[in-house]
């Protein structure tokens, strides 16, 4: 047994809470999970070494979290600091049809079902879902109501500070009929070790329209989930915004349940320096006639390292599916890495299926262009490959997020070009 | 303004221009006529600096300058301007956002203060309406999802704000229509004012009916072949260019 693992199975052993009986499963399966190296298909290109090395304390909430405010968004904040929730939940407006609870403080209705609640949604292939199941003590369960358009952004935000460890756990599940807008924003950087997985339960002709900003760079190691399982003709609009640290790493499932289903989901990942981002995403097409259009695209600059695989699964039943995913690349420099693979696996006859990776370099026919109209060399070079991910920022649906976005993005890639 | 001498030029080891002359003061416009496959084109690309093509011969001299020794960026900061036939779209680099800097780059090199975003905004609405596209434009990724005709105008608009002292039309008229084809005119004589230049290059006459030249060359097989006034446009349309075959011929046995 790997040591760091055996740490996390005698941890969570020790746990005792209304999660208990749910976490003893996921105790179980790590139990018998094989600590991935080298030569595990889904780790080949990410080294677990630096969380190995990490020294770490089981969180403890330390001083006043600083909350950035993004300007006209107007959003529900729930704020956790090294795992631990800060906010008040009883102190929020509600608008009617959302209800909020925190894993420490839910109803005895919802302590009965604790295994019915969790990892319903999350498959159990995701080593680091179990090592959350098992270590996190507190989250987040989010309702909406039926037939219920919340339409104030639901903010989860998760700061991970020094020498710091975190495990927090979302569910969301959204009735019929109903709406909203979750924004999941993690940030750290300096050596701290988070997870954070969040399942979303989309209900009949639901819309999620759903945000991760994975924002830990340097040393914060984060690892962590979004795992959306869509109901008859429900709609999902996901863009996952990631920056790169020593190590991270974003799996995403999107689980086509129900008929008629639509979803959408962008990336865009921008590293610099040593960082190193590792992107998994599935699309299981259960039922037939579901629609997914998925877009990655990322920028790699300096010794930075990016991994991406891009899996479709459309299952025998599944016709009439119309799946899409693009990968596309820009490395800036020699020195990075790209290691792109879009699978595809199709067991149904009547689909159509779209995939494509590319890594490439700035098209020189446009950046003559640019150069002809006066634009310098390395102001065109700015110009265009930010464009190449500004066009994904500029779908996101909320404006307000994607304005705060847009000048963060845009100096990190101006300081990734400088060196 | 511009002096081009025994211009010799090859792509990918051919040889395209072979000796072209071309002499263009200020405020006179010039169209450049031929058949495909003349070096029409070529000859804007070689002004203009695009890479993958060999001067092995000649001088350009633009302002006074050697303008083969300039960088691209350098040759549109001296006030050379061309108008793309196929101009290349840019997702997510919203034109408003190109034009600006682009503007201010070429303003910066000519001393002059950068315009700020309220000052650019009006001259940019100015120009829109000039060429009569939507303000949307502005908001759109460079030329993403234009039509033909609009990409046109958009270079017709960029033409504008850049305030070039040499413009150079590479087949503008190509795929518009009649009411398109007067908005790329009428864009083109309201920057006529005495000094600043023109070189139309085009396979018909017909844009040459709304733009009228100083000077009409037919390009063939490289070079010059024959020079006249507007009148030389007129006979080229009613006779092609079936009279070039004696010339050719000539070339080819000489």
């Amino acid at each position: 047994m790997n040591q760091w693992l055996q740490q996390v199975i005698d941890r969570g052993q020790a746990i005792d809470d209304w999660l208990s009986p749910h976490r003893a499963q996921s105790l179980e399966a790590l139990g018998k999970a094989k600590w991935p190296n080298r030569r595990v298909e889904s780790w080949k290109y990410t080294s677990l070494a630096p969380l190995e090395q990490l020294e770490l304390s089981p969180g403890s909430a330390v001083g006043e979290a600083i909350i950035e405010d993004i300007e006209g968004l107007n959003s529900l904040d729930l704020v956790f600091v090294n795992g631990k929730l800060q906010s008040d939940i009883s102190l929020l407006v509600l608008p009617q049809g959302l209800h909020i609870s925190s894993l420490q403080d839910v109803s005895v209705k919802e302590k009965n079902t604790a295994n019915a609640l969790f990892s319903k949604i999350k498959p159990q292939r995701h080593l680091f879902g179990l090592v959350n199941d098992a270590l996190a003590e507190d989250g987040l369960i989010i309702d909406i109501d039926a037939n219920s358009k919340i339409e104030q952004p639901i903010r989860i935000i998760n700061i991970s500070s020094d020498g710091q460890e975190s495990h927090h756990r979302v569910l969301v599940r959204l009735g019929s009929h109903a709406s909203a807008t979750v924004i999941e924003h993690g940030q750290g950087e300096q050596a701290s070790l988070s997870t954070g997985f969040a399942e979303y339960d989309i209900g009949e002709q639901a819309y999620l329209e759903h945000y991760r900003l994975a924002m830990h760079t340097h040393q914060a190691i984060h690892i962590g989930g979004c795992h959306f399982s869509l109901q008859q003709k429900s709609q999902l609009n996901s863009t996952l915004i990631a920056y790169g640290s020593e190590l991270s790493r974003m799996d995403v499932d999107i689980i086509h349940n129900g008929e008629h289903a639509k979803a959408k989901f962008n990336a865009v990942y921008l590293l610099g320096e040593a960082e190193h981002f590792d992107l998994h995403s599935t699309i299981e097409h259960v039922v037939p006639n579901g629609t997914t259009k998925e877009n990655a695209r990322g920028i790699v600059g300096d010794k930075a390292k990016a991994v991406f695989n891009g899996r479709i699964h459309i299952h025998r039943n599944a016709q009439k599916t119309l799946a899409e995913l693009h990968n596309r690349n820009l490395l800036l420099s020699r020195r990075g890495q790209i290691n792109t693979k879009p699978e595809l696996e199709i067991y149904a006859d009547d689909v159509l299926c779209a995939h494509g990776a590319t890594v490439a370099e700035t098209e020189e026919e446009t950046l003559y262009y640019l150069l002809s109209r006066g634009i310098s060399r390395s102001q065109a070079l700015v110009m265009l490959n930010f464009g190449f991910i500004q066009e994904l920022v500029d779908q996101m649906p909320n404006q307000h997020l994607a304005q705060w976005l847009k000048p963060q993005l845009h100096s990190r890639f101006v300081e990734m070009e400088v060196k | 303004m511009l002096k081009i001498n025994n211009l010799h030029a090859s792509v990918e080891q051919k040889e395209i221009l072979k000796g072209l002359n071309l002499d263009i003061k200020p405020g006179e416009v010039h169209a450049i006529m031929g058949p495909n496959g003349a070096g029409k084109s070529t000859l804007g690309y070689i002004l203009s600096g695009r890479e993958g093509y060999e001067v092995s011969e000649g001088q350009v001299e633009f302002h006074g300058e050697d303008l083969l020794d300039m960088a691209i960026e350098e040759r549109a900061h001296k006030g050379l301007f061309l108008a793309f036939q196929y101009p290349v779209e840019i997702p997510g680099v919203s034109n408003m956002a190109f034009m600006k800097e682009s503007v201010n780059a070429i303003r910066e090199q000519r001393g002059e203060t950068p315009l700020t975003a309220t000052e650019f905004l009006k001259k940019a609405k100015e120009a829109c309406k000039q060429v009569q596209l939507s303000l949307d434009f502005l908001k759109r990724g460079v030329n993403e999802g234009f039509s033909g005709g609009e990409k046109k105008r958009n270079e017709i608009m960029q033409m504008i704000l850049l305030e070039p002292s040499l413009c150079i039309l590479d087949e503008s008229d190509s795929g518009l229509d009649i009411d398109a084809l007067q908005v790329v005119a009428n864009g083109v004589n309201s920057q006529r004012d005495g000094k600043r230049s023109f070189i139309i290059i085009t396979h018909y006459q017909r844009l040459l009916d709304y733009i009228k030249p100083d000077y009409v060359h037919i390009l063939a097989n490289g070079k010059v072949v024959k020079s006249g006034d507007a009148s030389l446009a007129t006979d080229v349309e009613k006779e092609g260019y079936a009279f070039l075959g004696q010339d050719n011929a000539e070339e080819k046995n000489a």
